[in-house]
């Protein structure tokens, strides 16, 4: 195969090209086309998904109730295993005799590099400029229930993994949803969730992790780049995607592994610059926050409207409850499926709690969530390019550093999920097919960078708030499961039988 | 060269249950362990796996699980002697590359035997070493409902 892989590469690319070129003899027309077929499309969906009970949309319903469920049921394990998931994540647990393919660390970082991305920036920028800036409090809520969420998913994901001849792992939700709900007696209800979620998943790699990421990125890209046309853009984002995921250059991949977690720290830093250059605010942009929370004003929907605008963006954010970091964490070398779950249960706090609260604040000292200046980019959904534009009013710089990290983020969230996706398509068509669902990932992406950020952003929430279904239906089956585990393990670890190293 | 040569006989494996029973038949077929030649093709991983992000999973640490598990299930004193291999890539090309290489006179290949979609979207990796193979193929069809859920060797 790696034989041909650069016979694949070279058809991708010439695709588009020919297509770019018609497009050129006949205006827009191309671009304008894709663009009106895949707004109807996801028009459809939405009606779907977004049924709306009191003014909750289904799926948000849906999410949230999981959190506190779970939350209650484990005890709030979210607050109880804090302090024991860091240190299990510094190592003090590790056992480099236990089956599995990365360290505890590894597989936190590998789930973050997927999770900490556009959501943190883009998401953000988005849930305040629809929400205003109290669909962060909100946003935060969701992610602390998310913990418990994240902690149910993870350990379930450990401990129905598959472990190859050769040592790696196959694992995440369809893997529990279909062998988990089997050992109930439900064999038939678990084959349907686990390909439902699958099929979901294929969805939410394409739209999320895929379009939006790239039609997004390009936003922030362009602030500074704003000479290239988004089918160029596409066009490099494709070569760099499928140099990758196709012709299997390692480097690159690692590179951009590596690069990932620097950029986060200095995002941090440079938020926290920002908010110290202006301390004196602070106090001020948190009552704007709180008041905004439950007292919203000028926002459709009324409170109810910023509960769920906040619970939504948190969800894409930090994808607990989605079920996609059980397929990362599942490859944790352990052989205690629950300590891999409490390591997962710090992913939605870094993402949305910290990350993401960053964010907010910048956004909203700088005033960049009410003033008319920035009520374009507003009114059009471009999240990256408002969260831009707040730091550029503080460091001018900051643009150039904010478009390299986007493009950063993006680039490693694209290829994690590349992965997940692939996951999913070899547990519904056989390992034989993958090229198949590459060439689809490399097209998504192109149709990404030049489809408008409205649809493409509705698309991407569809699909990926979708996998929740079929996931946290078999996890509430399941968790009865994980709490006996846990009341073992917690006895075990309060008796001193597991010693630190 | 007879139609089936007992020497240098291949048999392509991918851990199911119908390629362990087809070489243990083989094994009946060829007499001597040492005239069987037993193939395992894994795929490329994806860059975005976890161990070879963190570069813990290499080429070399899979194809030496896959031989430890492999001797594993196959132990025993008929089994000694048996040449083992485990290649990366694509399946049907890798297997026509190593008869080739190895002077394989006869390949005896399980059959899926999937229908509908399967069939359809996975192909068949034995349907591509008949067509290409040099030697003489045997496809042995399994059909996955006639086959005894556990079977250990």
């Amino acid at each position: 195969m790696r034989r041909r892989a650069w016979l694949y590469l070279i058809i991708f690319l010439a695709v588009p090209t020919a297509a770019i070129a018609q497009e050129r003899a006949a205006g827009k027309g191309f671009i304008a086309s894709i663009d009106a077929v895949f707004s109807q499309f996801v028009a459809f969906i939405f009606q779907v998904l977004f049924f709306s009970i009191g003014g909750f949309p289904l799926i948000v319903l849906w999410l949230i109730c999981a959190g506190i469920f779970f939350t209650i049921q484990m005890n709030f394990i979210n607050i109880r295993a804090f302090r024991h998931a860091i240190d299990i994540v510094r190592g003090k647990y590790d056992d480099p005799n236990d089956e599995g393919e990365v360290s505890h660390f590894q597989a936190l970082a590998t789930a973050l590099s997927a999770t900490v991305g556009l959501g943190n920036i883009a998401g953000v920028a988005i849930a305040i400029s629809v929400g205003g800036p109290g669909a962060v409090v909100w946003m935060t809520v969701g992610g602390l229930f998310g913990m418990t969420s994240k902690f149910v998913e993870c350990t379930l994901g450990q401990k129905y993994r598959i472990i190859k001849p050769d040592g790696t792992i196959a694992g995440g939700p369809m893997y529990y949803l279909s062998a988990g709900l089997a050992d109930m007696g439900q064999k038939t209800l678990g084959k349907i969730l686990a390909i439902a979620f699958s099929i979901f998943t294929l969805g939410g790699a394409f739209g999320g992790a895929n379009m939006f990421q790239a039609n997004q990125s390009y936003g922030a890209v362009s602030t500074v780049l704003p000479f290239l046309p988004p089918w160029v853009y596409g066009l490099i984002l494709l070569t760099l995607v499928g140099l990758v995921i196709v012709g299997g250059i390692q480097r690159i991949a690692q590179v951009a592994g590596t690069i990932v977690p620097a950029m986060c720290v200095l995002y941090v830093l440079c938020s926290l610059f920002v908010l110290l250059t202006n301390v004196t605010a602070i106090p001020g942009a948190i009552a704007t926050i709180l008041s905004g929370a439950f007292i919203p004003q000028a926002v459709g929907g009324g409170i109810i409207g910023v509960i769920v605008q906040g619970l939504r963006r948190s969800s894409f954010s930090n994808e607990a409850g989605i079920g996609s970091a059980a397929i990362a964490h599942s490859a944790a070398k352990t052989d205690e499926p629950v300590r891999e779950g409490i390591v997962a249960l710090l992913e939605p706090f870094i993402d949305t709690v910290v990350v993401c609260n960053m964010t907010a604040l910048v956004i909203v000292i700088t005033g960049a969530y009410n003033s008319p200046n920035y009520a374009e980019i507003r009114d059009r959904g471009a999240g990256a390019e408002l969260t831009s534009a707040a730091f550029g009013s503080v460091m001018e710089w900051f643009p150039i550093l904010l478009a390299i990290a986007v493009f950063l983020f993006a680039f490693s969230t694209m290829i994690s999920w590349s992965y997940y996706g692939e996951r999913s398509w070899e547990y519904l068509f056989g390992e034989g097919t993958i090229i198949v669902y590459k060439v689809l990932f490399l097209v998504a992406t192109f149709i990404g960078s030049v489809s408008n950020p409205t649809s493409v952003i509705d698309f991407s929430d569809a699909m990926l708030l979708a996998m929740a279904f079929p996931n946290l239906l078999g996890a509430y089956f399941l968790s009865g499961q994980v709490l006996i585990d846990l009341k073992h393990y917690m006895r075990r670890l309060h008796s001193g039988e597991m010693t630190p190293v | 060269m007879s139609l089936f040569s007992k020497d240098r006989v291949l048999v392509p494996i991918d851990f199911s249950e119908a390629s362990f029973q087809t070489v243990a038949e083989t094994l009946e077929f060829v007499e001597n362990a040492s005239h069987l030649y037993v193939l395992h093709v894994l795929p490329y991983l994806n860059q975005g796996e976890p161990g070879v992000m963190w570069k813990t999973v290499t080429d070399e640490s899979r194809k030496q699980n896959v031989e430890k598990a492999f001797r594993d299930r196959c132990c025993g004193p008929n089994y000694e002697g048996i040449h083992f291999t485990t290649v990366i890539g694509n399946p049907s090309e890798e297997i026509i590359d190593y008869a080739t290489d190895q002077k394989i006179n006869l390949i005896i290949i399980p059959s899926h035997g999937y229908t509908g979609i399967r069939r359809f979207m996975l192909g068949s990796v034995a349907e591509r070493v008949v067509r290409f193979a040099h030697c003489p193929v045997l496809v042995v069809r399994q059909s996955t409902t006639n086959l005894p859920k556990t079977q250990r060797a």
